[in-house]
C-alpha cells in the first residue's frame, strides 16, 4: 500500500469532486488505482491526471468517497496500482465519448493527442468539466443538448476514425448498438463493474471470462462482442448474476 | 510425448494442474477459461445454502512472500449458482466446492450438486476466516467424519476434502477424513497484515488467510506427512507457481496439484507453462510417465 499527501482538493460540481497529489509511479491514460479509506473500504477510481502528480476525479456515492470528498489539503491518501490495461494510441480523426465522470478517465488521453469531445450529464450541475469547444448534452436540457451522448453524437454526425468511450454501462451499450457496428475494431469503451481485489484474481468484475481489472478495464469493440453480459447482466457483490436495470 | 495423465479414485485427469477453490472462479466465464488455458480441473469457488455478500474491501492484499485474503466465502448462493450453470458443459472437469456448518447442510448441497450433474465435491473444511464455518468445522475429527459418511450415504459424488493446516495434528483430521477420495492440502494459513502508516489491519476483516510462494514448504509437510500415513490419493496446492514446484509435490506423495495465487505471477499461461514443464521433466529425466514419480521420495 502506498500513500502520498494530498496537495490540493476541489468541488467541480454537485457531489463531484478532484484531489490531486503527488505520486513517484508511473502511470498511463486508461488505468485506475484502488484508493483505500482504511476503516470504510478500498475502491477503484480513474486516473484523471497523471502528468507529474495524480489526480482523481469522483462522484459520492457511498460512504468512502464522502470521506475522501471531507478530506483535506495535507491529509493522507492511501492506494495501490496503477493497474489495468491503457487505452491504445488513437489514429486520425478521434472522438472522446464519456457520460458522467466517465470523462474523467478519458481527459489525460485527450490532453495528450486532442481530438472532439461529447460528455453527456444527468443535469448542468453534474457537469464537471467545460470548454466551448466541448459538445455537451444533459438528460433534463438544463444546458446544451437536450437528451443522452448517444443522441448527441448521432445528431452532430460527424465521422472519425478512432473513437473512444466512457461511461454508465447502459449508456456504452447504447452506443455500442447505435454507433460501435459502423466503426468496429476501432472504438474502445472502458469499463467500470464491482471491484474487489483489482489484480485479477478474485472475479468479481469478469465479463464472460473477462476481468474488467486485468484484461480491462479497457475493451476493444470486438471484444465487447463477445460479452453477452455486456450493457445486460451485472454481478452483485456475492457475485450473482442479475439483469441490469435501464434507469 | 510423455503422459501427464493422472487419477484420483477412478477418475482419469488428463492434465494435473487444476484451478484452485476461491480464485477466479465465482463465475461461470472465468471456470471455463481455465479450463481452456489448460487446467485438468476447475474447482469452484465455495457454495453455500445462502448468499453470501463477503467482507468488505480490501479483501486481497500482495505481501512480499505471497497474498493475505479475507473475503468471506461471498457466494450467490447454491440455488443462484446451479442456475447459472445449468447451461455449461464441460461439467466432468468442473469440481464444485461446498461449505456448510454440520453433515446436514454439506449433505443437502452435495445432493443438489449431483442433481445438477456435477460429479465432484470439494469440501471446504478448512477456510481460516469466517465464523461458523471452513477452518472450525474442519478441525473438528467427528464432525468431519459424520459430513463424510452423510455425503458418501447420499450420493455417488466423488469426495475431496480440503483440510486446514491450521491444527495442531494434522493426521487426526486426515484419519477423520480417511471415507473421503482425496485430500486437497492445503488450504491457507491463518494471518493477519498490519499497514503501518495508517496503523489499520490491511484486510477489512483483520484476520484472512496466507497463500503464495511462502506457504510452499508447509504445503510440501503437509502432503509428505499424510502421504506416509496414509498412502491415500493427495491433490496438493499451496505456493505452487512454476513446474518445479508441482515436481515438488508429486514426489512427495501429491497426484495432482491446484495454483490459486499463482494466477496473479502468471496468469492464466500458468496451467500451459506448469504443464509443459512437467512434461519436459519427465522427458529429461527419462520418466515414462507421471505416475512414476508420485511418492517417488516417500515410497523408497
Amino acid at each position: 500500500m502506498n500513500f502520498s499527501e494530498i496537495e490540493e482538493i476541489n468541488n467541480l460540481g454537485r457531489n463531484i469532486f478532484n484531489i490531486r497529489f503527488k505520486a513517484s509511479e508511473e502511470a498511463m491514460p486508461g488505468q485506475f488505482l484502488m484508493i483505500w479509506v482504511p476503516g470504510i473500504k478500498e475502491v477503484p477510481m480513474s486516473i484523471s491526471s497523471m502528468d507529474e502528480v495524480f489526480e482523481i476525479t469522483f462522484k459520492v456515492y457511498g460512504e468512502a468517497t464522502k470521506k475522501l470528498s471531507e478530506m483535506n489539503a495535507g491529509d493522507r491518501i492511501f492506494y495501490r496500482g496503477p493497474y489495468g490495461k491503457p487505452y491504445p494510441e488513437p489514429s486520425g480523426k478521434t472522438a472522446y465519448v464519456a457520460g458522467g465522470t466517465g470523462f474523467a478517465s478519458l481527459k489525460p488521453l485527450m490532453n495528450k493527442y486532442g481530438g472532439d469531445v461529447y460528455i453527456g450529464a444527468r443535469t448542468k450541475d453534474e457537469l464537471f468539466i467545460t470548454d466551448s469547444n466541448f459538445n455537451i448534452s444533459t438528460d433534463d436540457g438544463s444546458f446544451g443538448f437536450h437528451g443522452n451522448v448517444v443522441d448527441l453524437f448521432l445528431s452532430i454526425g460527424k465521422v472519425y476514425d478512432t473513437i473512444y468511450v466512457c461511461g454508465p454501462e447502459i449508456m456504452m451499450k447504447n452506443f455500442y448498438d447505435k454507433v460501435g457496428r459502423k466503426y468496429g475494431k476501432n472504438v474502445y469503451f472502458s469499463l467500470e463493474r464491482l471491484m474487489k481485489c483489482g489484480i485479477g484474481i478474485c472475479d468479481s468484475c469478469s465479463i464472460n471470462g473477462f476481468r474488467v481489472c486485468r484484461d480491462g478495464p479497457v475493451f476493444s469493440y470486438d471484444e465487447i462482442s463477445k460479452m453477452d453480459e455486456f450493457g445486460v447482466k451485472r454481478r452483485t457483490e456475492s457475485g450473482k448474476i442479475e439483469l441490469m436495470l435501464k434507469r | 510425448m510423455v503422459s501427464i495423465s493422472t487419477r484420483i479414485g477412478k477418475k482419469v485427469i488428463e492434465r494435473p494442474v487444476m484451478l484452485a477453490s476461491g480464485i477466479l472462479d465465482e463465475t461461470s466465464g472465468s471456470i471455463l477459461r481455465s479450463l481452456e488455458s489448460g487446467a485438468g480441473i476447475s474447482v469452484t469457488k465455495s457454495i453455500g445454502i445462502q448468499e453470501r455478500k463477503g467482507y468488505s474491501t480490501p479483501i486481497i492484499s500482495v505481501i512480499e512472500t505471497g497474498m493475505l485474503n479475507a473475503v468471506g466465502l461471498a457466494n450467490p448462493g447454491i440455488d443462484a449458482f446451479l442456475e447459472e450453470f445449468i447451461e455449461v458443459q464441460k461439467k466432468d472437469r468442473i469440481a464444485v466446492s461446498i461449505f456448510g456448518k454440520d453433515a446436514e447442510e454439506f449433505s443437502y448441497l452435495a445432493k443438489r450438486v449431483e442433481e445438477a450433474g456435477f460429479g465432484i465435491v470439494e469440501l471446504n473444511l478448512s477456510c481460516p476466516h469466517v465464523q461458523g464455518f471452513g477452518s472450525e468445522v474442519g478441525q473438528d475429527p467427528e464432525l468431519v467424519e459424520d459430513i463424510i459418511v452423510e455425503i458418501k450415504r447420499k450420493t455417488n459424488l466423488q469426495i475431496w476434502a480440503k483440510l486446514t493446516p491450521n491444527v495442531t495434528d494434522l493426521i487426526e483430521i486426515a484419519r477423520a477424513a480417511e471415507k473421503a477420495d482425496a485430500y486437497v492440502l492445503i488450504n491457507t494459513l491463518k494471518a493477519t497484515g498490519v499497514d503501518i502508516y495508517s496503523r489499520n489491519f490491511i484486510l477489512s476483516n483483520k484476520i484472512g488467510g496466507y497463500s503464495g510462494p511462502g506457504i510452499k514448504p508447509v504445503a510440501l509437510r503437509a502432503v509428505y506427512d499424510v502421504f506416509r500415513e496414509t498412502g491415500k490419493d493427495i491433490i496438493g496446492v499451496g505456493g505452487i507457481t512454476k513446474w518445479s514446484d508441482a515436481i515438488e509435490f508429486f514426489l512427495l506423495g501429491a497426484k495432482a496439484v491446484q495454483v490459486g495465487t499463482g494466477i496473479y505471477y502468471e496468469d492464466y499461461a500458468i496451467f500451459r507453462k506448469i504443464n509443459e514443464g512437467i512434461s519436459g521433466y519427465l522427458e529429461q529425466e527419462k520418466f515414462s510417465s507421471l505416475e512414476e514419480i508420485i511418492g517417488l521420495m516417500v515410497r523408497k
